[in-house]
């Protein structure tokens, strides 16, 4: 156990795009700060879930790098500033301590003045029979980890969003064929990408398969083949080798929550979008896991870096009277 | 104790995995799968599944970068 006198101005949790820059951020303006990020295949590692992108063309400074590398370059710049710490501890439980906040994680515990919450997302899961059971055996969730697998063969990427589409270029750079299967009339990625999507279905390395669901997945030890909810190409079966899922996200907001935390519908934390606070004092929010329509790793960037300076001012203004 | 990790170099998690084994001193062979048909039907022989990255620590098999059971089986090395 960590020394609880301790205490930080800032501790974020979170060690995505979003937490790293609220820490850099923070740091310059003089707030001892903590980024508390975790990693396992199951969750998203420091980084965040830029991480798992392939190429990244849309953050200025940069014309094209891959995920690793921008969030590597964030990390390291965060780093650099003596007033963070980032350290790699999963956080089990948030509690309000008078003026303070205690941060619980399964082996330490640590006392911020503010907290940030910037914890990110996880994979929205397709609910459909067969998709627990060939998890790992062709049903796969990301693309840029597993597309080599596939190689020359059949598989089919569920969903019709900018990340569905970059995942199918990626399966394409590798798999024989790639049916791309969308509820929607029509996917729907940034124009950039929806060009290079028809690039690949005119040589018919990409195929779209619009207004169809996936209803089940079957096979025996592997995934072989689903049943789609309409005929395509005069059959409701689909022979497929792999699956990938790409239907959005899910934030991980139950911290939040736990702690008294406003979310809206979705599960999102809902914040002053001025501000980055949440309806908490003290408590602010950033990221994939808050309520903005628009999420990108520039969207998430900013709002940890206001959040830093909103962190700085309750901390000098509002605990200080 | 022989450790291998099964991985490609894109797989953030393999590099995760390559990552701590380097931070823990580990010697280990890196086998990329993506060079070798023969070590990718190794790794799902083993594994019995297809996703990255496989480790395998005497012949104990760790699915996926999971720390916890990395230092479980590397302490008893």
């Amino acid at each position: 156990m960590k020394d609880k006198n301790e205490k930080y101005d800032f501790i974020i949790i979170g060690a995505g795009v979003a937490g790293l820059a609220a820490a850099m951020y923070g740091a310059r303006l003089g707030l001892k700060t903590l980024c508390l990020g975790y990693t396992h295949s199951s969750e998203l590692s420091i980084g965040g879930v830029i991480t798992t992108t392939n190429i990244v063309e849309n953050y200025p400074g940069f014309i094209k790098l891959s995920g690793s590398e921008l969030a590597e370059a964030i990390e390291k710049h965060a780093k650099s500033y003596e007033l963070v710490t980032i350290l790699e501890e999963k956080v089990i439980d948030v509690e309000k301590i008078k003026k303070d906040f205690s941060v619980k994680t399964e082996n330490n515990e640590y006392i911020g003045k503010t907290i940030l919450f910037a914890t990110g997302t996880k994979w929205r899961k397709l609910e459909v029979p067969g998709s627990n059971e060939f998890e790992n055996k062709g049903v796969a969730y990301c693309a840029l980890c597993d597309a080599p697998l596939f190689k020359n063969k059949i598989v089919g990427l569920v969903g019709g969003s900018d990340s569905a589409a970059k995942d199918a270029l990626v399966l394409a750079e590798h798999a024989k064929k790639v049916y791309i299967i969308y509820r929607g009339q029509e996917i729907r990625p940034e124009p950039i990408n929806l060009k290079r999507v028809y690039d690949k279905v005119k040589i018919g390395k990409i195929e779209i398969i619009n207004n169809a669901n996936v209803k089940e997945i079957k096979g025996s030890k592997f995934i072989e083949k689903v049943i789609l909810d309409r005929e395509f190409n005069g059959s409701k079966e689909l022979a497929l080798q792999g699956l990938f899922i790409a239907i959005g996200h899910i934030a991980l907001t139950d911290l939040a929550k736990n702690l008294g935390v406003n979310l809206d519908k979705k599960g999102e934390i809902i914040l002053d979008h001025k501000t980055s606070e949440t309806n908490l004092p003290g408590v602010f929010g950033a990221g994939d896991c808050a309520d903005k329509p628009f999420k990108q790793a520039i969207t998430g960037v900013a709002e940890g870096c206001t959040a830093a300076y909103s962190a700085y001012e309750y901390v000098n203004n509002h605990l200080k009277g | 104790m022989k450790v291998t990790v099964y991985g490609t170099k894109t797989c953030i998690w393999c590099v995760k995995t390559r990552e701590f084994l380097k931070e823990h001193k580990i010697k280990f062979n890196d086998i990329d799968i993506e060079k070798s048909k023969k070590a990718e039907k190794i790794m799902i022989k083993i594994s019995g599944q297809e996703g990255f990255p496989v480790i395998d620590i005497g012949g104990k098999i760790v699915l996926g970068y999971d720390k916890d059971k990395l230092r479980r089986l590397l302490a008893k090395k």
